[in-house]
Formats: C-alpha cells, sequence, structure tokens
C-alpha cells in the first residue's frame, strides 16, 4: 500500500498507541495502553476512525510529512503545531495535503499528545492490540519507538468531514494536578497521621513529579508516608491497577501506570478511574495533591466522564 | 476466602496471609473456576501468591452481584476436578557469561558455584505467579541454602532467557528487560511468543526443573 506519513522528527519519544492490551494479565502481559484515553477517545471521534492505532508522543519539535493526502487531528497536550506555516486549532480535524509537513514546535500545557489519521495507521496486532509494549519490544511498529524516516500507510483511507471539539471539552492538563484518590489495600500500613497529610484536604501536601518517570511508573518527591512500626515495608506480591499509588521503602509514592499486572509494595491509594489520563500529563517538575474519595464519588465522577467520551459534541469547521 | 471490593471495577478474592503450596493450590483453583465460567462480564483475572484479583466491567455486574457469584463458586475449592499440573524442564547454563551472578551468590552462600548450581536443579518448583514482564515465572520454593539478596541496584538490560534467583524464589526472564535478580543461568528455552496462542509456556501451577547443560 503507498506510504501515507514519513516521521521526520519523532521529538522526546514517539510510539504507537490504542486503548490497551486486554485480557492477558493471569500471564502478565500489560495493557500497555495510551496514558491518556480520554484524548484518544476523542480523537477517534474527530477522525471517525474508532479502534486505530494512533502516535503518542512525548515533547515538542514533532514533524512529519504526508506522503498523500490524509486527514489528520492531534488531541492531548495543547500544542503549537503547523501544517506547513499554518497554525493550527486544538483537538480539531485538518486535510493535509501530499507533501505538506506537520511540526509541533511548543506543548502549552500537558505533556503528551495523539496524532490520528482518518482511515487509521496500517499496523499489525499483536495479541489483539496495535499498541507498543516498548520494555519486551513486540507491539506497534516493529516493537519500539519511532525515527525519523519511518514510513506508514493507512489500513483504510478516507476523507470524513473537518471536525472541532468545544474548546471546554479539552480538559485541564497544568499543573498543579489534583488527583482523586480511593484508598488502597494496604492503606493501614502507615501511620495515622501521615495519611492524613497525604491525602487529605487540609492541610494539603503536595508533591513533586520526579525525573524518575516514565510509562511503567511516575516517582513523587516530598513528604515520605511513614509506616507503623510494626508492619513489613513490601507485601506478597498482587495484582494492580493503573493508578495504583505503592509505597516503597523510602515512603515517597509512585504511581504505576500501564505496564505492570502486579506489584509488591505497600498500595495506600489508587488513582480514580476519571483522573487516570491526567497521569499522562505529569512532567518531571510538576505539583500533584492528592485528595482522598469515596468509592461512590468515584464511580460517579467515572459514570459522568464515561458519559462525555460517548457523546462527544463535535461540530464541522 | 474473603472478598473484598478493590476499586471502582475491580475486587480481591484473598485465600490467606503468607506464601504456602496449600494457599497457592486456592488461588490457582479459583483462577481456573474463574477463567471456567467464561462470563463476558470478568474481563482481567490476575492470580497471585495468595489472593485473586478480578477486573470486571461494572456496566454489565455491580460488585455485591459478583461477588455472590464468586462466593457461590468458589465455595467448594477442594471437590473440583483439576487438571494435571504440566512439568517443564529447563535446560540452563550456568556461570560465566550466562550467569555473572553465580560466583557472588556461592560467595554469599559460602558454597562452591557447582553447589549452588546442584541444589538449584535438585528442586521441583511451582510457578506461584506468572508476571513483572509478560510470561515471567516466581518459582518456589528455593532452597534457603541458596537464597540471595535481589542486587541493590538493578540492571537495566539482561539478555532473554536470564535465570535469576532472589531470596527464596527462582524466575526466569522471558525478555531482554531490566532485572533486579542475581542471575546465575541463562536458558535458550522460549517462554513467551507472541504470535501463537497461548503465548506463555508457563501458567500458575506448572512445575518447573532446571538441568544444567554445558
Amino acid at each position: 500500500m503507498d506510504a501515507a506519513v514519513t516521521i521526520r522528527n519523532p521529538g522526546l519519544m514517539t510510539m504507537i498507541v490504542d486503548l490497551g492490551r486486554n485480557g492477558y494479565s493471569d500471564m502478565g502481559v500489560p495493557s500497555s495502553a495510551a496514558l491518556d484515553g480520554y484524548a484518544c477517545r476523542a480523537l477517534a471521534a474527530l477522525l471517525d476512525s474508532p479502534d486505530t492505532p494512533v502516535l503518542e508522543v512525548t515533547g515538542p519539535r514533532f514533524a512529519l510529512r504526508f506522503d498523500a493526502e490524509v486527514t489528520c487531528a492531534i488531541t492531548g497536550a495543547r500544542v503549537k503545531a503547523f501544517l506547513d506555516d499554518v497554525p493550527l486549532l486544538p483537538w480539531a480535524s485538518f486535510r493535509a495535503g501530499r507533501g505538506s509537513i506537520l511540526r509541533v514546535r511548543e506543548i502549552t500545557e500537558g505533556f503528551r499528545y495523539y496524532i490520528g489519521f482518518a482511515g487509521g495507521l496500517k499496523i499489525d496486532r499483536v495479541m489483539g492490540s496495535y499498541t507498543t509494549n516498548l520494555e519486551c519490544r513486540f507491539g506497534g511498529y516493529e516493537g519500539r519507538t519511532l525515527m525519523g524516516g519511518d514510513v506508514m500507510s493507512l489500513a483504510a483511507p478516507g476523507q470524513p468531514d473537518i471536525r472541532i471539539l468545544p474548546d471546554h471539552w479539552i480538559p485541564p492538563m497544568a499543573s498543579p494536578h489534583r488527583l482523586r484518590v480511593i484508598s488502597g489495600p494496604e492503606r493501614d500500613y502507615f501511620t495515622s497521621d501521615s495519611l492524613a497529610t497525604f491525602w487529605d484536604k487540609d492541610p494539603q501536601e503536595l508533591f513533586s513529579t520526579s525525573r524518575h518517570l516514565n510509562r511503567t511508573g511516575i516517582r513523587m518527591k516530598g513528604k515520605p508516608l511513614l509506616f507503623r512500626p510494626e508492619v513489613q515495608k513490601s507485601i506478597i506480591s498482587e495484582g494492580i491497577l493503573p493508578g495504583t499509588v505503592q509505597i516503597p521503602g523510602d515512603g515517597l509514592p509512585i504511581v504505576m501506570l500501564y505496564e505492570r499486572t502486579i506489584g509488591g509494595y505497600a498500595r495506600v491509594a489508587t488513582v480514580i478511574r476519571a483522573d487516570r489520563d491526567r497521569l499522562a500529563h505529569l512532567r518531571p517538575g510538576d505539583m500533584v495533591y492528592f485528595e482522598r474519595i469515596t468509592i461512590e464519588e468515584a464511580e460517579a465522577s467515572w459514570k459522568e466522564k464515561k458519559d462525555r467520551m460517548e457523546a462527544f459534541p463535535l461540530s464541522g469547521k | 476466602m474473603i472478598v473484598q471490593r478493590y476499586t471502582e471495577n475491580a475486587l480481591r478474592i484473598i485465600f490467606g496471609s503468607v506464601i504456602d503450596l496449600e494457599i497457592h493450590e486456592q488461588v490457582r483453583r479459583a483462577f481456573f473456576i474463574c477463567r471456567s465460567l467464561d462470563r463476558r462480564e470478568i474481563l482481567e483475572i490476575v492470580p497471585s501468591f495468595r489472593a485473586c484479583v478480578i477486573i470486571y466491567d461494572e456496566e454489565r455486574i455491580s460488585f455485591p452481584e459478583l461477588a455472590a457469584l464468586l462466593q457461590e463458586r468458589l465455595a467448594d475449592l477442594s471437590s473440583v476436578e483439576m487438571p494435571p499440573p504440566r512439568i517443564h524442564e529447563i535446560p540452563v547454563r550456568y556461570g560465566g557469561e550466562y550467569g555473572p551472578d553465580l560466583s557472588f551468590v556461592a560467595g554469599h552462600c559460602h558454597l562452591r558455584p557447582e553447589e549452588v548450581i546442584a541444589r538449584h536443579t535438585g528442586e521441583l518448583y511451582t510457578v506461584y505467579t506468572v508476571g513483572f514482564t509478560p510470561g515471567f515465572p516466581y518459582l518456589g520454593t528455593l532452597d534457603a541454602a541458596i537464597a540471595a539478596p535481589r542486587l541493590e541496584t538493578p540492571r537495566t538490560r539482561i539478555p532473554a532467557g536470564s535465570v535469576g534467583i532472589a531470596q527464596r524464589q527462582t524466575g526466569i526472564y522471558p525478555f531482554e528487560s531490566p532485572a533486579g535478580w542475581q542471575i546465575i543461568g541463562r536458558t535458550d528455552a522460549s517462554l513467551f511468543d507472541t504470535k501463537h496462542p497461548p503465548y506463555s509456556l508457563m501458567q500458575i501451577g506448572d512445575k518447573v526443573r532446571f538441568y544444567e547443560v554445558p
């Protein structure tokens, strides 16, 4: 099939993702999903291309060339993007002519952005998913991040109408990040004082995102949680979910993402489903605060978010 | 057995609080039963040493409904007919470039390297859980005489097939990946094939024996 796009500059890191390689946790296969699922679903809606592989890009200076006429869109982090010299609207589709160049010069809010193509990139599924397991090098584009010169074609080229998502449907992605949590199975491993500082609104303890941040997890810096003297500082490894806040021996939180099925550190809390997409946008140095809510409140927030994702109010441009 | 709410769409089934074969056997039985239910509400089953985590579709089933179903189906684990465990014989080249930590482990345990190998190959291990990376089996129980601590600083990349030990466990790294265990050898056996079902050589409850090859 004919070339549709050629990567010119992958920025900090670009990889192929989808909504996850799901259903294989018992054999240790993680989901490796797009970190911002809301942005991915909006992208699919803008391009009328559900269940297709898209690019997850970290950092500015991304560039690609269109080798055919393609309808494209960018969601996720707010960026200053240009098609040749024409600035592009955020979270909107656009038609790119053959030979034109897409450049992302700057990120103005957030960290990761998603680029999708009407008809979807032609990528083989591995274990039911297009997404890349970078650590074990399978799925996606040859199991690796994209490099300058990589060429991809489209699975089912089409030219859907140009659409835009209203600006107030773009979620906030700037620091400080509020992460709502529900309490985790090992909450009682910690002193009540340190739990209060960790997740109570008042006084609010700020954590900062460290440089130790990748698709497996995000290490936080800040006031360490104190283990009760009588408990072990690790647990017998057990299943974890994305958003699990683990506390290793040093007391500093690690928020797990989509690359592990089990973990051996105390699980003090879980970031609620409705707030997990925000984790895609934590940059080194960003401030974070945790806020505990009830599981019922978490369920209600997720229901609301899910309803939103099923009814993106797209309009023509 | 305790069924406990975990998150908006996950629960834990807890069978005990320690690592032992009896608790493991209950987890294994519960895993096979949950899988054989073949309910589309159940999205992921994550069995581990002493518990199963189940992720479910909360739009199709509520926590109380699923908890009640599981309580009923898992009430009498001992009467369930189970397939006999599979036994995997795994060839390993020990020491040297294949097992850079064999001499450390020997020194740590006050044994000669060949004694470490003899003890490592002398045991029939049980796959307690599969995880960390796809297809990685957590094998127990390692002879206490060759137990060694994890590396203080994990290696960022080790070759696929590396055989490691940590405390009372041993395991095999199916992929080139980061590794925090003491690497004592390497196998040519393929532990994970992303192209062909059932993908993972190892599943919970399988048995493993290592043998030395030159």
